[in-house]
């Protein structure tokens, strides 16, 4: 029997203010005057959602903000109940969402675990022997008896998480909480999260950003998109489908924001342009592919010695590498009029993900830059997902290397 | 029936309860010098100042010390006012927990309640003093006082489960009903005894025809019968005169079982709009 089941649930939320008297009045006036009145305007934080969970699960909501993963939380542990559909949980639930929320500040350590404990449904008797395991994992005793107002905010953390995990419940809902702490404490978390999972066999939810998290410890994920889910299957899979869609979602937001952008009169950027070496546009490339970048452009004066230089970043302007025409174009003068440049990148290195360009141009004897822009153009590297890069963990450069077992 | 099942709900929550409530006495003293003497200042403020009050405008007391009569009318009346004023909101303080885990919310009115029974009890002891002082001793109908602070306790919940609710919506509860029940301190035998009233209304019918009605409505406030019964048990060796009580006792029992529906069918929703 599922241990969670959910059934066509969606949940509203009203827009802004519920009432007000402005409201009410002019609602009353439209009654005689028979003119409606706007009512509130409504969001649709889950629609229609369905799935259920066995026993023993660790499953892994993933999603971007607002796709209502958290809202799904809320109802499945009961803070919040749902517009419409149903959900049946069978077991006790212990909500570890944003750990630490519970804590007063007036009282000691010791006297927040009794109080929080209490809070999740532990009984007193029983939170006498928590006390100390409790103390010891978060690394407090020695302020066991001060209020916690005066603990730094990784002592706050680490109580609320030592205090979470040591409830005896059926199902541990985890809400982005595992990025507590240094990083040795965070070492411990993972490994406490994997005793309750391998160990004690819990049913755990997870939402989380770092994909990669979700991918070790879940074995099925749950890919939620507006209220929705969209996927559901083996985390390994879901969580593909949500690189791909967040790379597109990256990309798309790119091209609209070109950062520092500067260009001196009598220089204008006609295009810049991607594509394959049979000068077919593309901003699809596959891992190890060659590319052309082009770059027509239209000097009004007359440039001397123009050089022209292309970098690639990433979405968080992580400059990668450039490269300048020092050397390979050499013009003395180059005549008003339309030109074109173009560069060609032989094998492109990079892991698969969403990449931006960066272009600048100098021309004159004594060098003036008279272009310079960033994040002009977007473009996505696809290819093999062993080498998919994770936020960044991987690195972004691929080597040109092979291992061999020598002996 | 589900009204049932939610009062079984809380029983299992009792210890709940208990923390939270021993957590608010706590905290409320923790940071302050004075401590627990607060508790005591306000009623004795008060008793100090209807005192002068008297002594200018002169109200038959029946016998009984003035100072020794007010204070014991303060006792339950401080404990509803501030039982009240905390209880509304209640909710909303605790808005960082209702968001973030699951538990029967009334637990937050009740505890606000409870907690005003230690401060209730540490009033009983200035009393205590004081009758000692005007060498006075309480009779055995002091055993009266468990069940008529049970009552007390509902009245106040009465109130507190409806403002609590209301309060999440409208924030305008919790300035209304300060301003509100402070007002119903007049509408109370607390700086006049009851007697005075009685007089009034029922032998001199001052009223005219009405006086009979208006007395009864009167009585249907039922701390007039609350705060009658404390000074019986205590001060006058008789039981609580129900022919008072019982237009309030109506009052309060068909009040409550609506007020704590409402909070149960306002609750679901208290996380979103907190």
């Amino acid at each position: 029997m599922p241990i969670i089941e959910v059934t066509n649930v969606s949940k509203q939320f009203r827009l802004g203010q519920l009432h007000t008297v402005k409201h009410t009045v002019q609602e009353a006036l439209g009654w005689f005057t028979g003119k409606k009145v706007a009512g509130p305007r409504v969001f649709k934080a889950l629609d229609e959602v369905s799935f259920s969970i066995e026993p023993g699960e660790v499953v892994g909501f993933i999603g971007s903000n607002g796709a209502g993963k958290s809202t799904l939380l809320k109802i499945l542990s009961g803070i919040t109940s749902p517009s419409r559909g149903n959900v049946e949980v069978r077991g006790r639930v212990a909500p570890l969402i944003e750990v630490g929320a519970g804590l007063h500040p007036e009282l000691t350590g010791r006297e927040n675990i009794f109080l929080n404990a209490s809070i999740l449904g532990v009984p007193r008797k029983h939170i006498e022997a928590l006390v100390d395991p409790i103390l010891d994992f978060a690394e407090i005793v020695p302020f066991a008896d001060t209020p916690t107002k005066k603990y730094s905010s990784g002592m706050k953390v680490r109580l609320g998480f030592a205090i979470a995990t040591s409830i005896d419940a059926d199902i541990l809902i985890v809400d982005e909480v595992l990025a507590v702490g240094d990083i040795a404490f965070q070492r411990k978390c993972f490994d406490k999260m994997e005793d309750l999972i391998h160990k004690q066999k819990k049913t755990v939810l997870l939402v989380s950003h770092n994909i990669r998290q979700v991918q070790r410890i879940c074995q099925r994920g749950i890919l939620f998109e507006h209220g929705k889910v969209v996927a559901d299957g083996p985390a390994e899979t879901i969580c593909k489908a949500f690189f791909e869609k967040s790379d597109q979602a990256i990309y798309n937001q790119g091209n609209n924001g070109k950062a520092n952008l500067k260009s001196i009169d009598g220089f204008e950027l006609l295009s810049f342009t991607l594509s394959d070496p049979e000068g077919n546009p593309t901003n699809r490339i596959r891992v190890n592919d060659p590319l052309d970048i082009r770059i027509r452009y239209h000097n009004h004066h007359p440039l001397v010695r123009p050089k022209f230089g292309i970098g690639v970043h990433t979405s968080d302007f992580l400059y990668l590498t450039t490269y300048d025409s020092r050397n390979e174009i050499e013009l003395d003068e180059l005549q008003p009029g339309e030109h074109e440049a173009i560069c060609r990148i032989e094998r492109l290195p990079f892991t698969p993900g969403v990449y931006s360009l960066r272009l600048g141009v100098s021309a004159g004897r004594v060098e003036n830059t008279i272009f310079y822009g960033e994040n002009l153009l977007n473009f996505h590297v696809e290819g093999e997902e062993r080498f998919r890069n994770v936020a960044g963990s991987e690195g972004f450069i691929l080597l040109d290397a092979t291992w061999r077992q020598l002996c | 029936m589900s009204l049932v099942r939610s009062v079984l709900e809380i029983w299992k929550f009792r210890e709940l309860v208990w923390t939270l409530a021993w957590k608010d006495i706590v905290v409320r003293y923790k940071q302050a010098y004075m401590g627990a003497a607060w508790t005591i200042l306000k009623p004795v403020m008060l008793m100090l100042v209807f005192t002068l009050m008297r002594s200018f405008i002169g109200i038959d007391s029946g016998g009984i010390p003035y100072p020794v009569l007010t204070f014991t009318a303060l006792i339950p009346w401080v404990f509803f006012q501030e039982g009240v004023a905390l209880g509304v909101t209640s909710v909303v303080l605790n808005a960082v927990l209702v968001k973030k885990i699951y538990f029967p919310r009334e637990v937050f009115p009740l505890t606000a309640v409870l907690t005003k029974v230690v401060e209730f009890c540490v009033d009983l002891f200035v009393l205590a003093a004081l009758m000692a002082w005007y060498g006075m001793l309480p009779s055995l109908q002091v055993l009266w006082l468990p069940a008529l602070l049970a009552y007390l306790i509902l009245t106040t919940l009465a109130v507190n489960l409806a403002g609590a609710a209301l309060n999440v919506y409208y924030r305008d509860v919790s300035q209304l009903l300060p301003v509100a029940i402070s007002l119903v301190m007049y509408a109370s035998p607390i700086i006049y005894p009851l007697s005075l009233v009685q007089q009034t209304l029922l032998v001199r019918m001052a009223a005219g025809t009405a006086s009979k009605a208006l007395f009864f409505l009167y009585t249907m406030n039922p701390l007039v019968g609350i705060i009658n019964a404390f000074q019986n048990i205590l001060l006058r060796d008789q039981p609580p005169d129900f022919a008072i009580m019982w237009p309030g006792a109506l009052l309060v029992f068909a009040v409550l079982p609506l007020s704590y529906a409402l909070f149960k069918r306002m609750e679901t929703s208290f996380a979103d709009v907190i």
